[in-house]
């Protein structure tokens, strides 16, 4: 048996060695020209980009239209030829069908738009070329650019996963996938689980600041093609690279079959949520449900009463002990840019919320939120913050304060979490399996709007726990249902409450108004569930219709008989 | 009996062989002439007739009438199309139900028919069907009242008007303005002129306020609604409501730009109650840009769009 398997391996060693040697064969059989521009389609993609590109790429392409100082991923800059999403070699130009693509499904988690329902075909293939004729540095017409296709090889994923969710890949190929990433040192930049927290001090090319892609975010991919949780796009990026950026290719230290494995596990670290086909975001969960807990609530983030999946569970069935726990809830974010201090460039556009209640205990809120690096300035502390309605007695209707801070008539009650790591913490350090606790204070806020922000005294909200565990910040918020205060959200259950949230990221120096924000969420108390009241209102439903039943039946004999009898006769013929 | 069981299962099997087989075949992406839903719909009716006439089953009354209500079912379920809301579905399949009644009693020898195997059934005639639905019925009633007292929570609706009617007059930068009486200062030549002329190239006086309106635009609106000014900028997706789609043919396209003007300078605190001032993202945009900026991002917004804005009809009034 023993010996079997051996000889199997080696044999399979074997063929890969040879198939691999016939696909470097056929590859560079395939090196080519570089796609030349088409002239004739110039004067048309002048027109195109002059009307929809010109205000991010610029008059000359060189990425610096009048919006490119306040994007955080900057426009691309044609002028180099240096292009990110590809199917050719580290360092080639691009095809002219990876351009075409690029435009068609857009940039995602940049201000690259999706231009395939909006552009004709024509229009998208001229500008394209148009594009073509704006690098400077590199000409697609010279006899040296040559490209290769190292993307065609893959094929499609190994185990015929499909879309949407591409389930069904087998755990033995992702626990593979694993250990080939940290083999490859992918955590160096993506960091531990892959939250893209590896290495604060990145630049690209042109010497901005860049971090690595958080895999748990996959519909922030730039290379997501409008098709988010394809481990093809993982695949391709490893075997291409990404020009200009870090990121080098794995052609020559990982094989073929390996590259899908590493994409298996990058890919299942997204959480499986379902995506809006028009912002390609998933959906936010705009109803928080807090489970009602009959025994004592644990405030230890790592009790297993708090854990559940980020995923959908509609879409990913959850785990037994897990199935009764709150579900994680999308809360979506966008950067603050209505007063002072703006923020254009927000470093979290999502919080994952939990939540459980009990009378005892009061109201437990759990916020999550990937945070790549940590703030170790004082005057810029990590702050994530929960914003109610303070008199939400007061409120008629649909009836709100303005989402942001409140307005002169409709306070509303924060409660902010300031949290510092310890001096253990460094944001070079190696991925570390506990996680750093974090020293949180609590500051009770009133906001009547953004200049009437004032902190109250003697709060009642406590931050039970706090942790940064692989590029995720966890803050456990408590507080009693009802409070003293004058100023304080009284909680009532069974009640849709209005709530929002609010996210400062420290490292990025963001405090005050200079903020991620969301809108108005709500969130409501569930009673608690009576099983034994519900059961026996079912057995006495289903026992009240045993007995008419039985009168249905005593019914129809005596009619029967009735008949019989003759006392009654029956309707024998037609009218 | 036999005659009847042998309808049944025809009727199954048929349906079974129609739906996946003949559906498919019947629902092309563009429907045609014959091939098409409808079509299809009444070929299983027709199969469902011959068979039964065809080959004399004469399936009992209740079988009939099961046929009968069940074909109306199946027709509002899955061939209307588009799918009508389930309050709708409800209410067509309850007159649906009194016509199938109707047929049944259309007089007394097919009411009896009819009612003959449920009388039969509840008596004990039918032993074994008697069984089964004394026993299911109750199991039913049960799981049902359990499901009604399980509580289930779904996001309050929240109903909003988009368009709100405008004041009649806004102050803007110290500045009271009229809606009814102001006009783009901007708008100095007929739009369609610059269709295709190229911003920051182009030196006319047009495209230069169109440049610097869509300058304004790139610097502070994208991120809500969109580089395609369809309402899908980067931020868009963490907003409820949306923001406004200016592609759609409901947004800009049929306001006056004077409306235009109010909205940009007072944004979703301006916004009266029925449209939700407190959920709205829209900035108070006159404390970061001056009148001017405001007109140059209305101008740039139709040129993009390549929409006209409504006009109040001057020489109606004045012929007064």
């Amino acid at each position: 048996m023993n010996i079997k398997t051996t000889t199997g391996k080696t044999l399979k060693i074997l063929l890969a060695l040879l198939f691999s040697v016939s696909i470097a064969g056929v590859a560079y059989a395939e090196d080519r020209q570089a796609d030349p521009i088409q002239q004739d389609k110039l004067e048309a993609g002048k027109k195109v980009y002059f009307k929809r590109c010109v205000w991010c790429h610029g008059v000359e392409g060189g990425g610096d239209g009048p919006s490119h100082d306040r994007l955080f991923t900057k426009p691309r800059n044609f002028i180099q030829g240096t292009f990110k999403i590809r199917w050719t070699n580290s360092g080639e130009l691009p095809r002219d069908q990876d351009l075409i693509n690029t435009v068609t499904h857009g940039l995602t988690g940049s201000a690259m738009p999706a231009w395939g329902d909006f552009l004709k075909d024509d229009e998208i293939e001229a500008v394209v070329q148009f594009v073509k004729s704006l690098v400077q540095d590199r000409k697609f017409d010279d006899e040296d650019e040559t490209i290769e296709d190292v993307v065609s090889e893959l094929g499609s994923n190994p185990w015929k996963a499909e879309g949407p969710y591409y389930h069904g890949i087998p755990q033995e190929a992702i626990d593979e996938g694993k250990k080939i990433m940290v083999a490859n040192k992918c955590f160096e930049c993506h960091g531990g689980e892959g939250a893209g927290d590896g290495n604060p001090t990145m630049k690209d090319d042109w010497g901005f600041p860049i971090v690595a892609a958080s895999w748990k975010e996959c519909w922030n991919f730039r290379g997501a093609r409008r098709n988010h949780f394809d481990p093809f796009n993982v695949a391709r990026t490893i075997s291409t690279g990404l020009n200009g950026t870090p990121m080098p290719n794995f052609r020559d230290k990982i094989s073929i079959e390996d590259r899908w494995k590493l994409a298996a596990f990058v890919n299942s670290l997204c959480p499986r949520k379902k995506i809006d086909r028009l912002t390609n975001k998933p959906i936010p969960d705009f109803l928080i449900s807090a489970k009602h807990t009959d025994g004592e609530i644990s405030s230890k983030i790592s009790d297993p009463m708090w854990q559940a999946p980020d995923h959908d569970p509609k879409i990913i069935d959850r785990t037994e002990e897990q199935e009764n726990n709150p579900r994680k809830n999308y809360i979506a974010l966008a950067g603050q840019i209505t007063r002072g201090n703006r923020n254009f460039d927000p470093k979290s556009d999502n919080l994952w919320v939990s939540s459980r209640w009990n009378e005892k205990q009061g109201l437990f809120y759990l916020v999550e939120y990937d945070n790549r690096f940590l703030s170790k300035d004082p005057e810029y502390p990590e702050g994530v913050a929960i914003q109610w309605p303070a008199k939400l007695q007061d409120l008629f209707g649909a009836e709100k304060p303005y989402f942001i801070f409140g307005d002169s008539k409709k306070p509303v009650d924060i409660w902010k979490a300031n949290m510092m790591p310890g001096d253990d913490y460094k944001d070079t350090n190696a991925p570390k399996e506990d996680g750093y606790q974090l020293t949180t204070t609590v500051q009770e806020l009133t906001g009547n709007g953004f200049d009437a922000v004032v902190e109250k005294e003697g709060g009642q909200v406590k931050v039970v726990d706090s942790i940064f565990h692989q590029g995720r910040v966890k803050v456990m918020f408590q507080r009693a249902l009802t409070t003293e205060g004058e100023m304080d959200v009284q909680i009532p259950s069974e009640q849709f409450i209005p709530v929002a949230f609010m996210q400062w990221a420290g490292w990025d120096k963001e405090k005050d108004e200079h903020q991620a924000i969301s809108t108005w969420y709500y969130t409501i108390l569930e009673p608690p569930v009576d099983t034994r009241h519900m059961l026996t209102m079912s057995f006495i439903m289903g026992g009240v219709f045993v007995g008419l039943q039985g009168w249905l039946v005593w019914m129809t004999k005596r009619t029967r008989k009735m008949y019989a009898d003759g006392k009654v006769i029956q309707d024998e013929r037609p009218f | 009996m036999n005659k009847s069981f042998l309808s049944l299962i025809l009727a199954v099997a048929g349906w079974a062989v129609f739906h996946n087989g003949l559906f498919p075949i019947f629902t092309p992406e563009v429907a045609g002439w014959l091939q098409n839903r409808y079509v299809y719909y009444l070929l299983f009716c027709f199969y469902l007739i011959f068979v039964n006439v065809g080959m004399r089953l004469k399936p009992p009354m209740a079988l009939r009438a099961l046929y009968v209500w069940l074909l109306g079912y199946y027709f509002y379920d899955s061939i209307l199309t588009p799918h009508i809301p389930w309050t709708l579905f409800i209410t067509y399949m309850m007159l649906w139900t009194i016509g199938t009644f109707l047929y049944i009693s259309q007089d007394p020898t097919t009411f009896r028919e009819f009612r003959a195997p449920i009388v039969k059934t509840i008596v004990g005639e039918y032993k074994l069907a008697r069984i089964v639905v004394f026993t299911l019925l109750p199991l039913l009633v049960g799981f049902a009242t359990w499901n009604t007292l399980y509580p289930s929570f779904a996001e309050p609706v929240e109903l909003r008007t988009v368009h709100p009617a405008p004041p009649s007059t806004t102050k803007v930068h110290g500045k009271t303005y009229k809606l009814e009486e102001i006009g783009n200062p901007f708008r100095t030549d007929e739009q369609d002129n610059y269709k295709d002329s190229f911003p920051f190239i182009d030196k006319t006086e047009y495209m230069k306020n169109v440049t610097e309106g869509g300058t304004v635009f790139f610097e502070n609106c994208h991120y809500c609604h969109g580089d395609q000014l369809n309402g899908l900028g980067m931020f868009s997706h963490a907003f409820n409501p949306t923001p406004a789609n200016f592609i759609d043919p409901g947004t800009i396209a049929m306001l006056q730009e004077s409306f235009l003007f109010w909205r940009v300078s007072k944004g979703g605190p301006g916004l009266p109650n029925e449209s939700t001032p407190w959920s709205s993202a829209m900035p108070p945009w006159e404390e970061h840009l001056t009148t001017d900026e405001i007109w140059k991002v209305i101008l740039f917004e139709y040129w993009y769009t390549g929409w006209h804005p409504r006009t109040f009809d001057t020489e109606g009034s004045t012929a007064e």
